[in-house]
């Protein structure tokens, strides 16, 4: 595949347009953390297995590694670089995070966050077995799960309010 | 980007002095998605390579055509033992000289399926994985010895390092009046870090610059150095951020070097990172491991005698022992003891650190075993433990530093509501559920080390601590932060710690959970070294506002000066340090002994040959915990959920409480995975691990893991460290598969001694 095969693709990523000329099959994972330095997405296994890519596509929840670049096109993407304010204060799931010591090695960090802001908006947050069963798909070797989901409750009740 | 947050503490409630819960440092960085790990360093001309592995697991490779792979878009090269550079052999963690023989990390002889055999290098991403996929090798393929239970595996290599003898065992067992005999297994496991491993590497002349997730950056700076023949000061590896190691993370591995030689022959920098998959074989997870525990005791349950008998697998050209005797040796009170331990060749990577490697897998064993002795007397699990209580260390027949592990067994109890379970098996259901309660014990030995740090007290008041140790999730940044505003009396928050760079002090291994009690001491004794030399000016330099006073000593508290009685003036250290012309106070502080030579320095930072002995002088050092522990069966499907923890645990003093308890959790959830969920599953036609990714090699998720409770009983232990801390990383996970096991036999009546305890395994 040559240089030729490359397209012009627009991606509209935290408010902002970005312009990119890639292969057709960069995902959308390797878009943002190769060509647009946005690297608080991670990579934990590239087969949709871990979660550690989760961001956000028109509001829901999607695995950046399963999802081609091309495929964002014409829809807002937010990745965790986008969550806090334009001032920078955190996002309530964020602060929960660090208040609940919700995470270790940091590296599952960003994609549970864009799962529990999700999972809040879905209306998922209800009881610690439900958010249990829909942050399950994040998965965190350090074993932070108890504090993730101390930070989801504590979250979902002040996004409620 | 800013980030404005609400302060979790300030000074006035001590959450920033040492032992306060100040929520972690690097936090802000983490879950704004600002942290740069590693291999995320943008770097112009950077260059992508992939590896190609061996699918057959014994033999040789006969040919590689590597011409499609060449050939394919915006291919740089293609790498094969033919056309790369040799190495240097470098020395092992212990330092000892290598052999003088060439070593090249693309295989030949094919020792285990998934071993490095050429690696594609493209300017992108997308081509070297596309062009790796046309890479053609052919075998000549051998028999393998697939795992331990290979007919041709044989019984192995005795370690007589590992043996550990006294009174009489054979002679006390066969005289018991109650004997029991048991054999346990573990599987092999898998770290499983959610960062893969990889790197970046790059050379500029002789200069090396390796971007690499570490726990070890002055290790792994040696060995680089030494396979490519340059000074270990020509080498600079950066982690400012780990993605979780377990372990796995501590050595320069064979795709590193792949990199590196990358690197050199294309003259751009080249990233590295493994495929899920490849970080199954890339490096090794820990040994499977087979057991035999015979104890003989009276009718009162009081052990007379312990026969232990270990096997672990290592590969067929590498050596691993996984020390399978280290709690059975030391939990009990034993006047008759036998243990020794076998290794076994398999086709496999040579298995490596997985938390509490030796203890863990040990545990299993005796903690299993002193149950099964429990239900063989009648006698409670808990009451036998503290019957069979070692008032000091069997083996090395020294007093405890500390061990708080009657304390333990009692706050975990109580909290638990021990005291209500009713004994038999198959006693306790609640409808079609099984409800079963299990106790174990868990023990890690207290590691010790030498270690530096620079501490720097600047122009505007601020702190600043380096060091080349490392935060994989434990809480560096954050505990240093707090030992420097606690020694030196300014707000956490003026404290800025940097790790993660090679040029920084130097540091030894962040793994044995030594990394704590060695650092707060280095930085305490650096930042106590600095505050001497602000009180000293304070009160002896002539421009200094102190200096009329004539006084002896200084407070600085909160960032300001005063005297200890109050009078005279108060100035910020800020305001001292103008006053006096200086724009700084550095101190760099160690550990060593003062005649320390250069090359023993070396040696401290760059092996493990150094560490101090935990049964060193008058006491015997480890960290201690009791778990307690409730599953649920159902009794049609035998499906076993975990769902009550309650953990006891002596670490000694905490730095932080707040992320020792996460720690702790965290050891919990990867032993519920050990105990339920993981195993690596070997196609024995192959000699492969098929379940070579996170959708089939099951680490517990959310759903599988109920709430935890931690209780610290630890008290500070002056003989484990500067600041009284012992071992937190490791020390949880240990206990907690047979604790689970044990419950599990409580709700079934069925022990499960061959570990994941999986439904077949109970219905």
């Amino acid at each position: 595949m040559t240089s030729k095969t490359r397209i012009p693709i627009q991606l509209q990523i935290n408010g902002h347009r970005h312009e990119l000329e890639v292969e057709p099959r960069v995902t959308l994972l390797d878009a943002l953390r190769d060509h647009l330095d946005l690297t608080g997405t991670k990579k934990g296994c590239d087969q949709g297995q871990c979660g550690a890519c989760t961001v956000h596509v028109d509001g829901e929840r999607v695995l950046a590694c399963l999802t081609l670049a091309v495929q964002a096109e014409g829809r807002a993407v937010t990745t965790i670089e986008g969550l806090a304010e334009a001032d920078g204060t955190l996002h309530a799931v964020q602060a929960a995070f660090l208040e609940q010591d919700a995470f270790q090695c940091g590296y599952c960090t960003p994609g549970q966050i864009m799962s529990a802001v999700a999972c809040i908006r879905e209306g998922h947050a209800g009881s610690d077995d439900e958010i249990r069963e829909y942050m399950a798909g994040n998965l965190c070797r350090c074993g932070a799960y108890p504090h993730i989901v101390a930070a989801v409750r504590q979250a979902a009740l002040e996004v409620a309010s | 980007m800013t980030v404005h947050m609400k302060r979790h503490g300030d000074a006035s409630d001590g959450t920033e002095a040492v032992g306060g819960r100040l929520s972690r440092v690097d936090g802000p960085a983490k879950i704004t998605g600002a942290a740069k790990y590693a291999v995320e360093q943008r770097l112009d001309g950077l260059a992508y390579a992939v590896l190609v592995e061996s699918t057959i697991a014994a033999g040789k490779v006969r040919s590689i055509d590597t011409d499609a792979a060449q050939a394919a878009p915006g291919v740089l090269k293609v790498l094969t033992r033919d056309n790369i550079p040799p190495l240097k052999t470098a020395s092992d963690w212990l330092g000892t000289p290598p052999p003088d023989a060439p070593y090249c990390p693309l295989a030949h002889d094919i020792t285990f399926s998934g071993q490095h055999v050429a690696a594609v290098v493209a300017e992108t991403f997308e081509q070297a994985v596309a062009a790796a996929a046309l890479v053609k090798v052919s075998y000549d393929e051998t028999p393998a010895i697939v795992d331990l239970s290979d007919a041709k595996a044989g019984d192995g290599i005795p370690i007589d390092a590992m043996t550990k003898e006294w009174g009489d065992a054979a002679t006390a067992f066969a005289a018991a009046p109650v004997r029991i005999c048991a054999a346990y297994n573990t599987p092999r496991e898998y770290q499983a870090p959610m960062e893969p491993h990889g790197l970046i590497a790059r050379w500029e002349g002789d200069q090396l610059t390796v971007w690499e997730p570490s726990q070890w950056l002055d290790g792994m700076a040696r060995t680089y150095a030494e396979w490519f023949g340059v000074p270990f000061e020509n080498v600079r590896l950066v982690s400012p951020y780990i993605g979780g190691g377990f372990g796995s993370k501590a050595l320069a591995l064979g795709h590193g070097a792949v990199a590196a030689i990358a690197a050199r022959m294309l003259e751009r920098p080249v990233r590295l990172v493994m495929t899920r998959p490849q970080t199954f074989t890339g490096y090794g997870g820990r040994a499977a491991t087979r057991q035999t525990v015979t104890i003989g005791a009276d009718a009162d349950g009081i052990i007379q005698s312990i026969v232990h008998r270990g096997v672990n697998e290592t590969s067929i050209d590498g050596m691993w022992v996984e020390p399978l005797g280290s709690t059975t040796s030391i939990m009990y009170q034993t006047p008759n003891f036998s243990s020794r331990q076998n290794v076994v060749r398999v086709n496999s990577v040579v298995p490596g650190a997985m938390r509490a490697p030796g203890e863990n897998p040990s545990a299993f064993g005796i903690e299993s075993a002193i149950d099964e002795l429990a239900y063989e007397v009648g006698i409670d699990p808990l009451e036998i433990r503290l019957r069979n209580y070692a008032e000091q260390d069997p083996h090395a027949k020294k007093a405890w530093s500390t061990r708080q592990l009657r304390e333990a067994y009692a706050a975990g109890a109580e909290r638990f509501g021990w005291s209500k379970r009713s004994p038999e098996p198959r006693s306790m259901r609640d409808g079609n559920q099984l409800i079963g309660w299990g106790v174990a014990a868990g023990t890690y030995p207290v590691r010790r080390a030498y270690g530096e740090a620079m501490v720097r007290i600047l122009a505007d008041g601020s702190v600043e601590v380096e060091s080349s140790s490392i935060d994989m999730g434990q809480g560096t940044y954050t505990i240093l932060a707090q030992t420097a505003a606690e020694t030196l009396g300014v707000p956490a928050d003026n404290v800025v710690v940097k790790l993660g760079d090679s040029r920084f002090a130097r540091a030894g291994v962040t793994g044995g959970s030594r990394l704590a009690g060695v650092m707060t001491g280095a930085v305490h004794k650096a930042a106590s070294a600095a505050l001497d030399e602000l009180v000293g000016l304070a009160i002896s330099d002539q421009r200094s506002p102190f200096h009329a006073l004539q006084a002896n000593t200084l407070v600085v508290a909160n960032g300001r000066i005063t005297s200890p009685r109050g009078e005279g003036p108060e100035v910020s250290i800020a305001e001292l340090l103008a006053s006096v012309g200086r724009d700084r106070i550095e101190a760099k502080g160690d550990t060593m002994p003062a005649n320390s030579t250069a090359e023993e320095r070396y040696k401290n930072y760059t092996t493990i040959a150094m560490a101090l002995p935990h049964t060193e002088g008058d006491y015997s050092r480890y960290s201690w915990c009791a778990h307690f522990i409730e599953v649920r069966v159902d009794e049609d499907f035998g499906t076993v959920r975990v769902s009550r923890v309650v953990s006891a645990l002596d670490s000694g003093r905490l730095y932080n409480p707040k992320l020792a308890e996460s720690q702790w959790k965290g050891g919990i959830i990867m032993g519920i995975g050990q105990a339920l969920l993981e195993e690596g599953i070997v196609d024995r036609r192959h000699g492969r691990i098929v379940n070579n990714n996170l959708a089939d090699y099951l680490v517990p998720t959310n759903a599988d893991i109920p709430d935890i409770e931690v209780i610290s009983v630890g008290i500070p232990d002056p003989h484990s460290s500067a600041l009284g801390g012992k071992g937190v990383g490791e020390l949880a996970i240990v206990g907690v598969a047979p604790a689970i096991a044990n419950a599990v036999f409580h709700a079934t009546g069925k022990r499960i001694r061959d570990l994941p305890i999986t439904l077949e395994k109970l219905i």
